[in-house]
């Protein structure tokens, strides 16, 4: 093994292309509205829902799904306690996950999803449905902001932008493919 | 076969070839949709390609720095030669955990070395679980387009092969039916994983992380519900800064489907406690192209897949006529470094029209590099007989005056006379197969130039 290892390295020195410089990280300015990210996650088939400064979060989580009863979250009272050593089973069982999202990016409704947040790495795909609580002062314009903002993406986080979907069957556009149902976004 | 005549298989269904053409067409103007909204598109491009080419110029630093780094975040990292070493080490970290299950996600390198068949055949269980792979696994076919696996088929195809291996009622062939009955079929998989596979879209240098870019959300269902992830990529998939990833993502799904970003766009660093993550980087023939000045660029590829639903000769084709992992225009660059007797025929399914060059998202000059594979082919004598001698007969034709000018009498007489189901024969006349040939002039140009240079000017 060890021994391609260095027969790659040697083909590769003997290979490359005279040296190039590094571009400096670039970054292109761009609106960082709510109004926009709004507007991108609604093409992306999300939904965003503005919370009012004093309305309880389990409040608006009961009016948005009344029907969901199996629930995990960590920013309010859940019906299913998740950590990082929950079951599968109990994981497939989940309804909805309500999780805290860190970052909103206006150019494209995606929002960052540390694994501080998760409680479990597979929640936020193995639940039927998702909703990220974001504070709507941390949107940023395009996803150049967002990794400047995000830094280092730590050992395991995603960009969650809309609903899981998928195309593959005559390029017909279809929602919940094997991640969440649906996804909506709580501004604060 | 060659291209031509796998080609001519798939065109046989006019339909159908009408239907994928408009489809993929319909694909492209959705990219230039969303490539439009943005300003600076084009200088992202140009970015891109100078980050990857910066990369390729330092490959072996970052291949040492991104390994440095993945092992201090507890990944196992491997070196493959090529496709056999790349299966035997796979099929060596299933073994060593006493796994007999495979979920996979997207990857188009794994395709690329066969690891399906041979997991297969060492007894291993394995499931692809992107919607479009597992239909065409079912189906023991091979995906068609790089993000688009089974854009050959219709819904009606999937229908009848999910009725078959899904128990699916027969006649459905309603798209959200299908994905519904595939999520729950592949939710049981999912749950039962073991190991998990996936490719890699893009991995930085400086923190030794994998990023991967799906819409369905299973790389990472796959991965975060397994014992042991092992992500398989291409060297060239290296880029040095996390910060390059605001550059890329906001060309990849732009370029490839027209949407602003991929659903999950997923970086994994550490394994969680308890769990591994092995990443095996692969040569196979990627450091030969890297050593050939001509067409290092195409190392730079992203997969995005737009030069081939922009190429009027893919569109027409379908992907399965290139019998190569990577179909289209990039297939046609990619695949002469691989086996050059094989694949002799792909640079041709081409105009040299440059549609595939002016959307890639990295700059690749792919077009030019179809004509210079071109180029090489014949030096290597693989080019067909028919091509090969039509083409010295029309140089010497063209590089000889009083010969070409008889030629043209000879072929404008003959058209006039000669029956047309002679003219016309396709054994002879390719051109002939769906066209009529124009109505044969009485006079060459030179003919009537010269009439009129006989004419007194001035008097009008």
């Amino acid at each position: 093994m060890s021994s391609s290892r260095e027969s790659i390295l040697a083909a590769v020195r003997a290979n490359r292309p005279p040296a190039t410089a590094l571009p400096p990280v670039a970054d292109f300015g761009g609106e960082a509205s709510v109004e926009r990210f709004t507007e991108w996650l609604h093409f992306i088939g999300g939904q965003v829902v503005r919370l009012a400064p004093d309305q309880p979060l389990e409040d608006a989580v009961q009016q948005l799904f009344p029907k969901a009863v199996r629930i995990a979250s960590n920013l309010l009272p859940a019906t299913v306690p998740v950590n990082g050593q929950t079951t599968t089973e109990v994981l497939e069982a989940v309804d909805l996950a309500v999780l805290q999202g860190e970052l909103g990016v206006a150019e494209n409704g995606a929002v960052w999803v540390p694994e501080a947040n998760m409680l479990h790495r597979a929640l936020p795909m193995i639940t039927q449905h998702l909703a990220l609580v974001l504070d709507h002062r941390h949107i940023v314009a395009t996803m150049h902001h967002a990794y400047a903002a995000v830094q280092h993406t730590g050992a395991y986080g995603v960009f969650i932008a809309g609903p899981s979907k998928t195309a593959d069957i005559e390029q017909s556009l279809v929602i919940g493919a094997h991640g969440a149902r649906s996804l909506v976004v709580l501004l604060r | 076969m060659n291209h031509p005549q796998r080609a001519a298989v798939f065109t046989s269904d006019a339909e159908r070839t009408t239907w994928h053409d408009e489809t993929l067409w319909f694909v492209r103007q959705k990219r230039d949709k969303a490539v439009y909204a943005i300003p600076e598109f084009q200088q992202l491009r140009q970015l891109a390609s100078d980050i990857k080419e910066h990369t390729l110029s330092r490959l072996d630093e970052y291949l040492e720095q991104f390994e440095r780094n993945a092992q201090a975040n507890g990944v196992q990292v491997h070196w493959a030669a090529d496709a056999a070493e790349h299966n035997r080490i796979v099929l060596g970290i299933m073994r060593g955990v006493g796994a007999t299950s495979l979920v996979k996600s997207k990857s188009m390198l794994t395709e690329e070395c066969h690891l399906n068949p041979f997991l297969v055949q060492n007894g291993i269980a394995v499931v692809d679980t992107d919607l479009g792979e597992r239909i065409v696994q079912l189906r023991e076919e091979a995906p068609s387009h790089l993000v688009l696996p089974a854009i050959h088929l219709k819904k009606e195809d999937v229908g009848e092969t999910f009725h078959l291996h899904l128990g699916t009622p027969k006649g459905e062939k309603d798209p959200q039916a299908l994905t519904e009955a595939a999520r729950l079929h592949l939710r049981e998989k999912f749950l039962v994983g073991q190991v998990a596979i996936t490719g890699v879209n893009f991995a930085i240098a400086e923190t030794g992380a994998v990023v991967v870019c799906t819409n369905e959300g299973n790389a990472d269902l796959g991965v975060n519900l397994a014992q042991v992830h092992i992500a398989c990529m291409g060297l060239e998939k290296l880029i040095p800064r996390t910060a390059d990833l605001g550059v890329f993502t906001r060309l990849l799904a732009r370029s490839a489907t027209g949407q602003p970003v991929t659903t999950y766009t997923s970086h994994f660093a550490k394994p969680a406690p308890g769990r591994q993550i092995h990443i095996v980087i692969v040569d196979n023939g990627r450091t030969r192209q890297l050593g050939r000045p001509d067409f290092r660029a195409s190392l730079k590829c992203i997969r995005c897949g737009a030069c081939m639903n922009t190429c009027p000769v893919y569109r027409r084709s379908g992907g399965h006529s290139y019998d190569f992992t990577v179909p289209g225009p990039i297939g046609a660059i990619l695949s002469p470094n691989i086996d050059l007797h094989q694949h002799s025929s792909l640079p041709f399914a081409s105009t040299l029209c440059g549609s595939c060059t002016d959307v890639c998202p990295v700059k690749i000059d792919i077009h030019t590099q179809l004509y210079k594979w071109r180029q090489l082919i014949a030096q290597a004598n693989e080019l067909p007989a028919a091509k090969k001698w039509g083409m010295k007969l029309l140089s010497s034709v063209l590089a000889r005056p009083g010969v070409y000018r008889f030629g043209g009498k000879v072929a404008r007489e003959g058209l006039r006379l000669l029956p047309h189901g002679l003219t016309h024969a396709t054994a002879f006349n390719p051109w002939a197969k769906a066209r009529e040939l124009p109505e044969a002039p009485k006079q060459s140009f030179r003919e009537w130039f010269e009439q009129q240079s006989s004419i007194p000017t001035g008097q009008a």
